[in-house]
Formats: structure tokens, sequence, C-alpha cells
């Protein structure tokens, strides 16, 4: 294997992996808040549907957003190595 | 550090790669030396060997120690060029601006390209490689990799065809999706809206507002016309790419998905409404778009096609003398090719029998046919109007004043004007940017929004979920990249388009930008303002003869003479009818005159000098002689016999279009600077004839560039007007070159402006274009960025707090979105109609 493709190889990795973990770090925080939202009114103001879809929908988006910022991130902190 | 090296070389021996570099600016084996010792003081370079006479440079290197463009680097600092090859790849499927910065990253990403350039308006990528680095498959699979097609032209007719045909199949394809879309459409609305207005809508079959059958047509449409959205994310995505295909799935998929949850699941209250008919009316819109936009493209690059049309198909050739047609392609120069009347002039050749008068309009743009005889140059594509013409051809194939004029408005289509920066980073950091605000609206209201503008009340929606997602995809939706990357290319393709269907050949937006700059024009004097020919412009006369008989004594003298005083004199002789002697004996002296004898006496023509070395009184016309002196002509004195009988001047004449063009570029504030070798009376004398108050006179041909230069230190943007080879060097000096027409190759190979017509008023005619096109760029990306800038925080809200709970719903968002490129498009299609002339 080249050396430019086991660049491109832990680029791609590296991106999977922190474009998950920040996803899942946003999908997390809108859970909590809107749990904690809940539990301060004492009253639903979100149902479970609208919890887990919010939560799908801003995985898909916070996917989408860090799917692009991590990669140039990435390529520079390795160009740098 | 050594011995780390050669530790490294035992480990890893395979580090060692070779490269080829084709290198230009060697005259000698020094320069080769120079080379090679040059690449050999990098680090890294195990080897260097330059092959002079095949101008190639050929190094051994260490990829991990030094770099290739370091080496190209070392190659260029002591003066020498690396040649790159460029190629141009018709690149199929870029819909957007992200698209054309898709394929351009993916381009500059290949080892070797160094910079590329996707225009979405042509469909085409110019790009300029290393060869050794990269192959031109590599580069097309490149493309292909992202989910593009690219593929190398074939010939232009044939590129043309495909286009057309590609473009057809565009417009057929979003035609046919788009009719589905509408016809679902119909009934997906209207059984959304029966539930809402059961009694207005009373007439609706009831199956209409059936869930499975809403979810079966919105299906249909997301599948069908709608795939082309969710099939281009795809492909991007897994190649890391973004573009509006994306936003535009995000939008439609999250309204389609919660649309089937709410319609098959129990989500509880506030789940209850479906938004089938977002999605689909999403598509619709979009599709519409799409449409009216594909067939507005088209239009833009018309004069390119005009232009490929005009080729003629075959010619007709004389061999052994009998006819024959053969493809225009076999045409071989030299041959001889006959026209009859009404025919297209197949190539470019020069007359050698016949006379006739030739339409050269479609080139020109002049509409007065042009007078052709034996020696005239005809141009291929024009049409021969009246009288049959053999010549002999010139120019063929790529060769063709017509195939040089396609290449250069195709590149200048191709290239971009410095003000698309902005566009580009802009539309580079788009899609992201948009996902970016779609996700912070949605967490706004769905967190603070929706609760503190009592959303649930207004709206009557009682999810906050589905509120703020409605939002989201409004935002989504309606952000249109497409306005922001087409903003530039299509007024250039119409403006380069318009330009060339005028006789006006602008090399490239670069142009285009800076020609809006000018505030100084400097004209080259000889056949620029002036025919550069000299004619007989007076005759003096003493009160003994009269200006016929002078004339006819003066042109019978010169009637052997080569001097373009001479055949200037001669000429005017017998354009009037003048009755020419016979000469018995001819005798020029140079620097002075003739001396002619006829059976009329002995004549003598020219200077004082002449006269006074042969004792001929002068005093008779002394004050005629400086009376044209003064003017800038050339005075020659005629006397018969030692006595004087008249004076007659010479001079080279302006052009009848001189003066007017010079007196607009003054209304338009522009300085006008005439730039002579001729002596400063002459120069002034001419210059004051048409208005032009500053006049670099006495100046040589190879001043010319330092005195441009002077003018440009002064603060002043200075285009520089010329045709000789003499003017090549201050036309690349000048901040815009502007080569006439009947100029020289290397005149127009120097300037950024050329002009097929040696007509000075079409200098004001680029300028206006140039204006033109640059106020529908500035006009387009104002449009483009207001659009964006407003609809989005519209989208996401902004005025619902404060203006009667205002929000735009998706599918309006879709049709403003649709609606943006369209009218950018249009915007720049209006030119057509502009005058410029």
């Amino acid at each position: 294997m080249s050396e430019n493709e086991n660049g491109d190889n832990k680029l791609g990795k590296y991106t999977v992996i922190a474009s998950l973990v920040s996803s899942l770090a946003l999908v997390g925080l809108f859970a909590s808040l809107s749990v904690a939202v809940n539990s301060s009114r004492g009253a639903e103001v979100y149902s479970k549907v609208d919890i887990i879809a919010g939560m799908a929908f801003v995985f898909v988006l916070s996917m989408i957003v860090s799917a692009s910022v991590w990669p140039t991130v990435i390529e520079n902190k390795l160009k740098m190595e | 550090m050594l011995l780390t090296k050669i530790i490294l070389k035992i480990i890893n021996p395979t580090t060692q790669e070779k490269i080829s570099f084709k290198i230009s600016g060697m005259t000698c084996s020094a320069c080769a030396q120079n080379i090679e010792k040059v690449l050999l003081k990098d680090e890294g370079v195990s080897s260097a060997s330059v092959n002079l006479p095949a101008e190639k440079a050929t190094v051994s290197y260490d990829p991990t120690i030094v770099r290739p463009e370091e080496l190209e680097g070392a190659i260029e600092s002591i003066g020498y060029r690396v040649v790159k090859e460029s190629i141009t790849l018709d690149v199929g499927g870029m819909k957007c601006a992200a698209c054309s910065q898709n394929v351009e990253k993916v381009l500059k990403k290949l080892k070797g390209v160094d910079s590329a350039n996707a225009n979405i308006s042509t469909g085409k990528a110019y790009i300029e490689y290393n060869p050794s680095f990269v192959t031109v498959a590599e580069m097309k699979a490149a493309i292909d990799g992202i989910g593009y097609t690219a593929s190398l032209p074939i010939d232009r007719k044939s590129t043309e065809d495909r286009e057309k045909k590609e473009r057809e199949l565009e417009v057929k394809k979003q035609r046919n999706n788009l009719l589905i879309s509408v016809a679902i459409l119909i009934p997906v609305m209207l059984g959304n809206m029966k539930g809402m207005f059961p009694s207005l809508l009373g007439f609706v079959p009831v199956f209409f507002s059936d869930r499975n059958v809403l979810f079966l047509l919105t299906t249909i449409v997301l599948a069908f016309p709608g795939r082309q959205f969710f099939v281009g994310t795809y492909r991007g995505l897994k190649h890391g790419v973004t573009d509006m295909n994306l936003l535009i799935a995000t939008g439609t998929g999250a309204a389609y998905l919660i649309s089937v949850a709410s319609s098959y699941l129990d989500l509880g209250p506030g789940y209850m409404h479906n938004y089938y008919d977002t999605a689909v009316m999403l598509i619709t819109f979009i599709i519409l778009g799409r449409y009216l936009e594909a067939r507005a493209k088209g239009k833009t690059s018309e004069s390119i096609k005009k232009l490929i049309g005009l080729q003629a198909k075959s010619a007709r050739i004389v061999v052994d003398g009998k006819e024959k047609d053969i493809p225009v392609e076999d045409v071989q120069v030299g041959d001889i090719v006959s026209v009859r009347p009404g025919e297209k002039i197949a190539v470019d050749g020069v007359v050698i029998e016949g006379n006739s008068a030739v339409d050269e309009s479609m080139i020109t743009g002049e509409s007065i046919p042009v007078e052709k005889n034996e020696k005239d140059i005809v141009i291929g594509s024009t049409i021969n109007k009246s009288g049959t013409l053999k010549f002999r051809a010139s120019g063929v194939g790529a060769d063709t004043a017509l195939a040089r004029i396609i290449e250069l408005v195709e590149n200048a289509q191709s290239s971009k004007a410095p003000i698309q920066r902005i566009a580009d980073v802009v539309a580079g950091h788009f899609i992201l940017i948009v996902h970016i605000l779609s996700l912070l609206s949605f967490f706004f209201w769905y967190f603070v929004g929706y609760e503190k503008f009592n959303a649930a009340f207004y709206s009557g929606i009682e999810s906050p979920f589905l509120f703020s997602l409605l939002i989201s995809i409004t935002v989504l939706v309606i952000s249109c990249p497409c306005a922001v990357g087409l903003a530039t290319p299509a007024a250039i393709m119409v403006g380069t388009g318009k330009g060339a269907e005028n006789g006006i050949l602008i090399k490239g937006g670069e142009a285009l930008e800076r020609t809006l700059k000018i505030d100084t024009i400097v004209f080259d004097k000889t056949g620029t303002l002036t025919k550069g020919k000299p004619e007989l412009t007076d005759i003096a006369t003493t009160s003994k003869h009269s200006e016929e008989e002078v004339l006819a004594i003066a042109a019978s003298a010169e009637k052997g003479s080569e001097h373009p005083l001479g055949e200037a004199i001669f000429m005017a002789a017998e354009s009037r009818n003048i009755g020419i002697d016979k000469v018995d004996k001819f005798q020029s002296i140079a620097g002075h005159g003739i001396k002619a004898s006829m059976d009329s006496g002995e004549i003598l023509l020219g200077t004082r000098k002449l006269m006074d070395d042969n004792g001929i009184d002068i005093s008779s016309v002394t004050k005629s002689m400086e009376e044209f002196e003064n003017q800038g002509k050339t005075a020659m004195i005629v006397a018969k016999d030692n006595e004087v009988i008249g004076v007659v001047a010479v001079a080279d004449t302006l052009k009848d279009k001189s003066k007017e063009a010079v007196e607009k570029l003054l209304d338009m504030d522009i300085e006008v600077v005439m730039l002579t070798g001729d002596n400063r009376r002459t120069a002034n004398a001419i210059a004051n004839s048409i208005g032009i108050t500053k006049v670099l006179s006495e100046v040589l041909p190879e001043d010319k560039v330092s005195q441009i230069k002077m003018l440009q230190d002064e603060g002043r943007i200075v285009a520089m007007v010329g045709d000789g080879i003499n003017d090549a060097p201050a036309l690349t000096q000048a901040d815009i070159g502007i080569a006439m027409g009947a100029g020289t190759d290397v005149a127009m190979e120097s300037a950024q402006i050329v002009l097929i017509k040696n007509d000075l008023r079409d200098v004001l005619a680029s300028i206006k274009l140039s204006r033109l096109t640059m106020r529908k760029i500035k006009q387009n990306l104002f449009w483009a960025f207001g659009y964006n800038s407003i609809g989005i925080p519209l989208a996401a809200g902004l005025l619902y707090p404060f203006v009667n709970k205002i929000l735009i719903s998706p599918e309006l968002a879709a049709a403003f979105m649709a609606m943006s490129s369209i009218s950018v498009t249009t915007n720049s299609l209006l030119m057509k109609k502009s005058k410029i002339k």
C-alpha cells in the first residue's frame, strides 16, 4: 500500500470516528436538554416521539456538518505530524 | 544526519522516484547544466539529467525528502519555465456551484494537477497538469469517482452535437419528471387539504385522503422524479463531497419520513397531520427550476454554437483543371478552391482569379459586403455574394480564422473573472453553512422559539419537533448555491459570445474586469488611427497650371516608382481617371525625389533641396509647402522644364471613424493618448485634427513599452490599441492590449481584446461590452447573495416573533429557490438585447 493510500485510509477512518463522536455528543446534548426541560417543568413539554425524532434529525444534520468539517481539520493535523 | 539518511536508504530502498519536467527557455547547453546543477543542489535529488533538444529534465529523487513542487520551484528560480500540459475535459452531471467546486477539488487533490477550473455553464473542466505525475485517465477516473462523467472532447462538431443531444436529453428528462410530479401533486394536495377543509373540498374523492394512497403517490414522486437528488447525494457522500442535492434530499427526505411515521405509527398528539404534499411540492418546484434552467443554459452558449455552425461542410477544389467536391476536412494548404455566387467560402485563402463581393458579417459583424479581387484574402465560412472566385487555400482545419476565433471564445468562456473568487469561496462552503444554520434554527425553535412565541397556538402545529423540523427544512430548501455559482460564468458566456458576434474577441473574465477600470487609452498612430498607407491629400498649383495637369505630370513621372509616396500619387491619378504619359527616362534620387523625361519635357518631383540643386526658384509655392507641412503632410514640388508648376501633398490619412471614436472615448472620461514615431509637428497636427491633446511623439518602436510604463507609473490604468509586430510588447505591458483586426498574429497573441474589424468604434464597443458584462455579473452576484442573505433568515423564522407570525412554508421556499437561479440566467441572457454599438 502506497503512502498516499495509507494517508487517505487514515483520514477516512479518523473522519468517520470524529464525525460519529461529535454527532453523538450533539445528539446527547439535545436529548439531555429535552429531558432536563421536561423535568424542570414538571409537565411534558417534549413527547418521547419529539425527543427521539429530534435526536434522529440532529444526528443526520450534525453528521453532514461534521463530515464536511473534520476532514480538513484532520488533514491539517496529519500534515503537521 | 548522513548516517540517518544512509540507514533510511537501507531500510527503505524503494523511496526513489523518477520524474520528468518539460522545460522552456533553454537556449544552450549551459542552460541545461545550470538546471542540472540547481536540481542536484536539492537535498533528496540523486540524479538530474537535462535533454536540451527534447527540452526535458529527468530527475531521480526521494519523495520523503523533497517534493516535486520544490523541484519545479528550483528550475523556475533560475529563470526557466516548467511547461505544463493542459487539457479540457467535458464534464457531465454538474448542476450547481458546489458541483464545479467538487470537480475542482477532486482534481486538485491529484498529484501533478496544477490548476483545475470547472465551469458549470459550459460543462467543461480546464486542467493544467504535469503528465509525469498524472494521466488523463486518472483525472477522468477521479471525476467519474465522485458521480460526474468526464470525457475527452472528440472534435468541436461532434462535441457540439453531443452537448446538444445531452442538453436536449436533460431538458426532456426534467420535463418528464415535471409532468409526473405535477400529475401526482394535484391529488396529493387535494387529498391532504381535504382533511383540513372537508366542506370546501367535498368534491374530492375520499380515497385521495387515504394514507396508503398518499404514501404510494409520494413514494412514486420520490422514487422517480426525485430519485436524482438522492442518487446524487449518495454518490457525493460516498466520496466525501456535498452539493445542493444534499440540501434537497435532506429537506424532502425529512418531510417524507415524518409523514410515513405519522401515518403508520401511533406517535401521539401533534402527529396527526402528515407532510406528503410538502415533500411532493418541494420536488415539483425544484424540478421545475431544473427544467427551466436546463433550457436557459443552452441559450447562454448559443453564440459559440452559431460560430461552430458557420463552418462549411464541403469545398470544391480544382484538380488538373477539373472541379471536384470534397469534405472541407480534406482541403490542404495550397489547394485551389473554387466558389460560386451564393456559396460559402470553405477555408481561408488568397484570391487568384475573379472578383466578387463577400459577406463577412458572420465574422466581422460588418453588414456591407466586402469587394474581393486578386491577391485579396478571403476568410473561410464567409459567403460569396456575386461573382465566381478561385483562391489558393492558406488556412485549413484548426488554422482558419474561424477555428481560431472559436478557440479563443471557448477559452474565454471557460475563464474566471477575479470577481468570481468571492463567489467561489462562498459556494465552496455554502452547503456546510446552510446545514449549520438549519441545525441552529432547529435547536432554537425546538428549545426556545416554539414555546416563547406560542407557536402551537399560531401555527396549529402541536409538536415542537414538527414545527422546528419544518423551519429547518425551509432553511435547507430556500438556500440556492446555484445562483451564486451561475452569477459570473453565465454573464461571461453571454458577454463574450455577444462580443464574438460583433467581431470583438475578449480573451477572458480577467480582461473584462480590467477593461472596466481603464482611464487612459493609448493609440498607436500608424495603421490604428490612420490608414497606414499614404494618400494624396492636396494639390497646389501656380497660376498657369491646373490641378489636373500637375497631378497628371506628377503621376506620369511616378509611374515606375515603388516608393509609397509615389504610389499614392499614381493611385490618386488613376482613381480620378487622369491620363498618364509615357516616361522615357526615370531616375530616383535617394532622399530627394525623382527625375523623369517625357514627351512633354523634363520633370523633377521632390524636396526643396532637389529644386535648389537644379537651380529652380520655388518662391511661388513656398507658402503652400509650409502650410501642408504644418498639417503634418509630406509636400513635394513638381517642376517641368526647370519651372515650378505646383506642389502635391501626401499624408497617411486618418481612418473615417477615428475622430468619432476619439470624441466618444473623451465623452466617457477616458484620456486618449496618441503614440507615434513621427516628429512633434506632424504628430501634433494629426492629433489636433481628431481632438487628441496628449501626444507621445518621436517614440522609437523599442520605447513604446517604456512610454506605457511611464503612464502606468502615474497611476493610470492603460489600454493600448495597436496592430503591428512592434506594438506587441506594448500591448503586453498595457493593462489591456487591444489588437486591431488587420493587425499581425503577434499583436493578436499579445492582446487581451482582438477587434476583427479594422474599425476604431469597436474599441468603444469593447469597453461598453465589458462594462455591460461586469454590470450583469455584479447584478447577478448582488441578486444571488442578496437572495440567500434575505431568504435564509426569513426561512429560519426571523420575522415570526415580530411581524404577524410570518413564516415561509417549505413549498414556497422551494419555489423561490427554483426562481432564483433562473433569474440569474435570464438576467445574463438579457444582455443579448443590449446595444453595444
